[in-house]
């Protein structure tokens, strides 16, 4: 038995191989990009400082851009979750043949490339694209909607887009639920409603969080995405940053701001852990 | 048949696989250059002309990867001091001055390229020779626009509000757009407040700011935009394909500026290079490339002016003189600034 115990004691190591690749390739690019940040001037001549963060939160257009790609992952997110609840729960409930095919036809928008996806979202949404033509045709509009260059545009792509991430953890937690739990509830006298509130959605919190930080964080970095359906009168924080980077070769300004950007998105997806762990806490503990 | 999985040997498996991966792959072959060119017409018409000239005349093969001049300087720049990524650069005027200045290309040597001496004097450059030049207009779709626009003002007309399409400053057609309004203003390079108040009152206009050159192609095949500014080339290319477009030049001067090619500084094959790049000089190629869907302006001596290129840019290379050009170094000094501004000033 001392053996095993040994080998159990060892199996950190099979984790090795992984850690030293994400070492390598993730950690050290990373050091490297807050290295870079500090560079107090354009041709990182080696001064450190932290001109470039100053200059960022310098100027208002900068701040008003990362509030505004926060919001439209926000926006984004929510249509996610109301849309994708309902898959998912519905993937729950249904045979596992059609459960063959809704799986499909869930993840379909992750096997199509994200710049033919988006090409034929300008066709769909354009002035003379399907959207348009059929509310045309229908008479619910005699102009043709601004559809394409617009905010309201780059959510809806975004949802079609992002909404794998969010339904895929939502199928595993709602397939955790015990089926007797619903089925108490209903026969102590709870009716659907007060069921689906009472016991589904607490228990499936856990899916919730994770679709929420899976769809999130894809939907605020989505630069094809935001920059194509977008066009340059809406500015979000990747265009900024490629901007400054290959544009105008300002290496620091661009690593200042991918910093900052990233602490943004990190401290929210930090305060979601930690509402999912309390949830947790209360619900398990 | 038995496989048997040792540690060592899953490990040293695994090690190899990881390690073939990192091996760059233009280690492998040993006649094959990479070169940078752009993408939309660019990468088509060298991929179709310049690509089998280049291999009949050296034997070899050559790997051409379309990226915007500013990513070819990125590139460049974060490879500094390790091995380039490619040995053949090609950019615009401005950002060529940017990467003489950063020491990323070399100096041309005239001698090992015979034919560089027949190209008209103007395009004979210190780092580079000029392989064409860029002349931009307005392009208007012909089905809905029923007078053809004579200039710039045109974009201007209370009958194109909503219709007319401009590309941000990261392509150099939208760069050079706002420069020439702000000649026409009155202002010059050193501040291009007159070309952003004038800008301003275009917004109304406008249906589209494309962040790039190869979006704003699109717009005008989907109907998205009817009139806009566009390249000479792209425009006739897309007519060409049957895409409701025509192009005309603006009667207050056709802005235009040179594209060239470059030896890369520390490039692996420097005889390829060359080779490639006075393939490109070559007048059989150049002729090649004037004649549509292409009409890629020559700069060779030895071809003469024909077809579109003849007809509506220019009879020889005097009328190129007569073109506005601007002066890059300072646009290259205002261009950060610039963006700043026209992010905040076209912001929705």
């Amino acid at each position: 038995m001392k053996g095993a115990a040994t080998a159990q004691a060892q199996e950190w190591r099979l984790a090795l191989p992984l850690a030293l690749f994400f070492a390598l390739f993730f950690v050290a690019p990373l050091l490297l990009l807050i290295w870079i940040s500090f560079q107090a001037d354009r041709q990182m001549t080696g001064s450190l400082g932290l001109a470039q963060y100053a200059a960022f939160l310098a100027d208002r257009l900068n701040l008003q851009v990362l509030i505004d790609t926060l919001l439209l992952g926000a926006k984004a997110t929510l249509l996610c979750l109301i849309g994708g609840y309902p898959l998912a729960w519905l993937y729950t409930r249904v045979s596992a043949r059609l459960q063959a095919l809704l799986i499909f036809l869930i993840i379909l928008p992750i096997i199509t490339s994200v710049v033919v996806r988006t090409f034929a979202w300008i066709v769909i949404l354009g002035r003379r694209g399907m959207v348009n033509e059929a509310i045309m045709a229908l008479g619910l509009s005699s102009q043709p909607l601004h559809l394409l260059f617009s905010e309201t545009g780059i959510v809806i792509v975004l949802t079609q887009v992002q909404m794998p991430l969010m339904v895929l953890p939502l199928i595993t937690a709602l397939q955790r639920i015990d089926p007797n739990l619903t089925s108490a509830s209903l026969a102590l006298g709870a009716g659907a409603w007060r069921t689906f509130f009472k016991i589904t959605l607490p228990l499936s919190l856990p899916g919730v969080i994770a679709g929420i930080i899976l769809a999130y964080t894809a939907c605020v970095s989505a630069f094809v995405t935001q920059s194509l359906i977008g066009g340059s009168r809406l500015l979000y924080m990747p265009m900024l940053i490629f901007q400054q980077a290959m544009d105008l070769q300002n290496w620091p300004f661009a690593a200042a701001a991918s910093m900052l950007f990233t602490i943004s998105v990190l401290l929210i997806v930090g305060l979601l852990v930690a509402l999912s762990r309390s949830r947790a806490a209360r619900l398990y503990g | 048949m038995s496989y048997n999985f040792t540690r060592r040997g899953l490990l040293a498996g695994t090690a190899a696989a990881a390690g073939m991966a990192l091996i760059p792959q233009r280690g492998f072959a040993a006649d094959e250059l990479v070169a940078a060119t752009f993408g939309g017409t660019w990468a088509n018409v060298q991929k179709q002309v310049l690509a089998p000239y280049f291999t009949k005349r050296s034997g070899a093969t050559v790997v051409q990867s379309p990226m915007l001049a500013t990513e070819q300087i990125a590139k460049l720049t974060a490879a500094k001091g390790g091995q380039v990524p490619f040995d053949v650069a090609m950019l615009d005027e401005g950002p060529a001055l940017e990467a003489i200045d950063a020491g990323l290309i070399a100096p041309y040597d005239a001698a090992k390229s015979p034919n560089f001496v027949i190209l008209h004097p103007q395009f004979k450059g210190e780092y580079g020779p000029a392989i064409t030049m860029q002349a931009i207009g307005i392009a208007y779709n012909p089905k809905t626009v029923k007078t053809p626009p004579m200039s710039w003002a045109d974009l201007w007309k209370p009958e194109y509000k909503g219709r007319v399409g401009i590309t941000s400053l990261a392509s150099t057609l939208g760069l050079a757009f706002l420069l020439d309004i702000n000649r026409l203003e009155g202002g010059n390079e050193a501040s291009m407040d007159k070309a952003f108040a004038k800008l301003k009152t275009l917004l109304p206009n406008l249906a589209a700011v494309s962040a790039n050159f190869g979006a704003h192609g699109a717009l005008f095949q989907q109907g998205e935009i009817d009139i806009g500014v566009q390249n000479f080339n792209f425009a006739e290319e897309l007519k060409a394909k049957g895409v409701p477009i025509e192009f005309v030049r603006v009667s207050t001067g056709t802005p235009a500026w040179k594209t060239t090619m470059h030896v890369v500084k520390g490039a692996l094959k420097p005889d390829l290079a060359y080779a490639y790049i006075d393939s490109q000089l070559a007048p059989e190629v150049q002729s090649a490339m004037q004649k549509s869907p292409w009409n890629v302006i020559p700069t060779s001596s030895k071809v003469p002016y024909e077809g579109l290129v003849a007809s509506k840019i220019a009879k020889d290379p005097a009328d190129l003189d007569k073109m506005v050009f601007f002066d890059w170094k300072k646009v290259n000094q205002g261009r950060a600034a610039w963006t700043q501004q026209f992010n905040r000033e076209i912001r929705l």
